[in-house]
């Protein structure tokens, strides 16, 4: 062999070689996110489920971005869905370097990640009479990848499968009758193992809140558990024949614990929300009882929807105080497994992830008076306030939006801190005896009229602070006029990101609170914040656009910039460090 | 242009004789014969008031006599055929549509109830 053979010989070796060992290229990208990124305390590269992690940290490992260089941080690019009716509400994802988020009506983009190049998109056509009929509607929450497909729900009561790499749709499973039960999906599915996991509306809906396992690959629905009288044991929490229109949706994703092989789920309150029975509420009023599982934490097994264990974090819940807020942080502290959520009523519980006995209680808010307190041993409800037909005095605390929303806070491994967003406010409640609307398509079942109001303590208002997760000692708070209502995000380069109601999106030093960098993006946020790399470069992505039901509430509240700010139209916009 | 009240009125008080009609023929939510134990409040009993409650008073705070996610509706300069009308079609993003809900009689229960709420 020649001189020149051998070189080509070479060159053609090496070049088989790049073949086989270079980065993935598009067409080989993955459509799986791996199992080590999933059970990771840090999302890294890739921002594979809704939560960041099963650890649901909404943490990212990634550092290019930190205290040091944050000041430089500007706008990349920008996306703008059509169609934006209230808003974007969605948490993205991303993976290989292709960022994928939902608008209103379940409408999906897939992105560049580095340059905003639209990918595909995919519009579902949807029952629009029977969305035009729905309350909570027709925003999307999120989505969620895995076996080769990104999944969405509908308000229309279908979960959807797309494939990743093109957007065409593998299958479309109808599992709820939304026509004749109002309620539909608008929360982020779950991918574990060979399902999709994914829980319905409900809650001031006659229904029972079912949370459903479906095969990946097929479309086919292997399990269906009912949030309401879900077990024999459950059935008797509910007199007489409440059961039948429970409420109790599961509306956000839970999480994944893989070393116990368990789902956490929580789920809504039950209907009415406003119970007239007062003291009695074991043997009279609407519903009865206990009425298990709403407003509970339920661990299911995966692979059969068989209930494990469970708790429940407000027993008859009177208040509208869902536990379907709140994400599932899990923590290893002092040999323990623990597991850390948040409940609207703006209560903390921490839990043993072995069989959710309460490890602690805290709260996280100061304006609280439906309890006296929560016994921080035992989760017991400790001087409840049960209310009947009536004007209810003095005002009820929290309001109905509850001391914390559905937007979910963030874990900095990297400090202890639990960052999470807390609402003060109250307000008046005149509690009525109701009969919900069953045919020919339910409606709301409310029980009450209310009226927000400020809480004892000063304005309505809203706080971010830095807290150990299991004892909730508090570090450092900042102080908003209005409550955030989007999901914070922690970063490795020690910075929480807080996108805030007026439309500023904020970075604050991890450790201490101050803020380093800010943003108008123009319009409020609604909706979750993610990091990501793509290119080797990092980049923060967070939807802005206005309009959820409790953002609603901030006009009569707080008037302007609520008043004249536009609630159906939305941006994803995406910031880098200036080069 | 206002309906006149009586006329409302009417259809206030016969519309829990109509509701009473509708809720017979209809199986509940699970599909079952068995009432539910909210029929604990009497369909009998019904009125604009108690319909407004569980329906509408999500938004319209107060029972009507406070904005909140909606308008305050007490002492609405609206023509009853706008309020008709927006009960009816709803307003994407803001407001379900209740046609299909509520019969006319419904309606006109939860209009006589606004028109008669002070602030």
């Amino acid at each position: 062999m020649s001189f020149q053979e051998r070189y080509l010989a070479g060159c053609a070796a090496l070049a088989v070689a790049a073949l086989v060992t270079a980065s993935p290229t598009r067409a080989q990208a993955p459509t799986q996110p791996q199992e080590a990124a999933l059970n990771a305390e840090a999302a890294q590269n890739d921002w594979p489920t809704y939560h960041g992690t099963y650890k649901s940290y909404h943490y990212s490992g990634l550092d290019q971005i930190n205290t040091g260089n944050v000041k430089n941080l500007e706008v990349a690019w920008m996306h703008f869905p059509e169609r934006a009716t209230r808003g974007i509400q969605s948490t993205p994802l991303a993976l290989d370097g292709v960022l994928y988020y939902s608008g209103s009506y379940s409408r999906i983009y897939a992105l560049d990640g580095a340059t905003g190049k639209t990918i595909w998109t995919y519009v579902p056509e949807l029952d629009e009479d029977l969305v035009s009929k729905q309350t909570h509607s027709p925003y999307n929450r999120g989505i969620a990848i895995g076996h080769g497909n990104l999944y969405v729900g509908t308000v229309d009561g279908r979960l959807i499968a797309l494939d990743l790499k093109t957007g065409k749709p593998v299958w479309d499973t109808k599992l709820l009758d939304s026509k004749k039960m109002t309620v539909g999906f608008t929360g982020a599915p779950l991918v574990v193992k060979d399902k999709v996991i994914i829980g319905a509306q409900g809650g001031e809906w006659p229904y029972r809140g079912p949370i459903f396992g479906v095969e990946g690959k097929t479309g086919a629905k292997k399990w269906e558990f009912f949030t309401v009288a879900g077990t024999e044991e459950a059935m008797k929490t509910w007199g007489g024949d409440s059961w039948r229109t429970g409420g109790g949706g599961g509306w956000m994703p839970g999480t994944y614990d893989p070393e116990t092989n368990t789902v956490w789920w929580g789920t809504a309150n039950p209907a009415p929300l406003y119970d007239w029975a007062g003291a009695d509420w074991k043997k009279s009023g609407p519903r009865p009882g206990e009425n298990l599982y709403t407003t509970s934490v339920i661990a299911l097994d995966p692979d059969t929807g068989k209930l494990k264990f469970y708790h429940q974090e407000l027993p008859h819940d009177a208040w509208d105080f869902d536990s379907s807020v709140g994400e599932f942080v899990m923590i290893d502290r002092g040999g323990k497994k623990l597991v850390v959520h948040a409940n609207k009523s703006g209560y903390i519980f921490v839990y043993d992830r072995s069989n959710a006995k309460v490890e602690n209680v805290w709260p996280l808010v100061k304006n609280i008076n439906f309890v006296k307190s929560i016994d921080p041993k035992t989760g017991e409800l400790i001087g409840r306030r049960d209310l009947s037909e009536g004007k209810v005095d003095p005002p009820l605390c929290p309001a109905i939006a509850g001391g914390i929303s559905w937007n979910s806070g963030a874990y900095s491994p990297k400090t202890g801190l639990f960052y999470r967003i807390g609402q003060e406010w109250c307000m008046e409640l005149t509690v009525e005896k109701t009969t919900p609307v069953l045919e020919p398509m339910a409606q709301l079942n409310l029980g009450a009229t209310f009226k927000f109001i400020p809480p004892p303590d000063g304005p309505a208002r809203g706080h971010l602070s830095g807290r150990d997760p299991v004892t909730g000692e508090k570090k450092w708070e900042v102080n908003y006029k209005q409550p955030p209502l989007a999901s914070v995000l922690a970063t490795a380069g020690n910075l929480v990101f807080v996108p805030d109601a007026e439309g500023i999106v904020h970075a604050y030093n991890a450790e201490n609170g101050q803020e380093l960098w800010s943003r108008n993006n123009g319009m409020g946020h609604n909706a979750g914040i993610i990091s990501y790399m793509a290119g080797g470069k990092q980049y923060i992505a967070v939807p802005a656009g206005w309009g959820s039901l409790v953002a609603d509430e901030y006009v009569a509240l707080y008037g302007e910039p609520f008043k004249s700010m536009s609630k159906n139209t939305g941006a994803l916009i995406v910031y880098a460090l200036r080069q | 242009m206002r309906i006149p009240f009586v006329t409302a009125a009417s259809m206030a008080i016969i519309w829990p004789w109509l509701s009473t009609v509708s809720f017979a023929q209809q199986p509940n939510a699970a599909g079952s014969a068995s009432p539910p134990a909210q029929a604990e409040a009497s369909p009998n009993e019904l009125d604009g008031r108690k319909m407004f409650s569980s329906n509408c008073g999500f938004c319209h705070q107060n029972g009507g006599r406070h904005a909140g996610r909606g308008p305050k509706l007490s002492k609405s300069e609206r023509s009853d055929e706008f309020i008709i009308e927006r009960i009816k079609k709803g307003k994407t993003g803001s407001m379900p549509a209740f046609e299909g809900v509520f019969n006319d009689a419904q309606i006109g229960a939860l209009l006589a109830y606004i028109r008669g709420l002070d602030d």
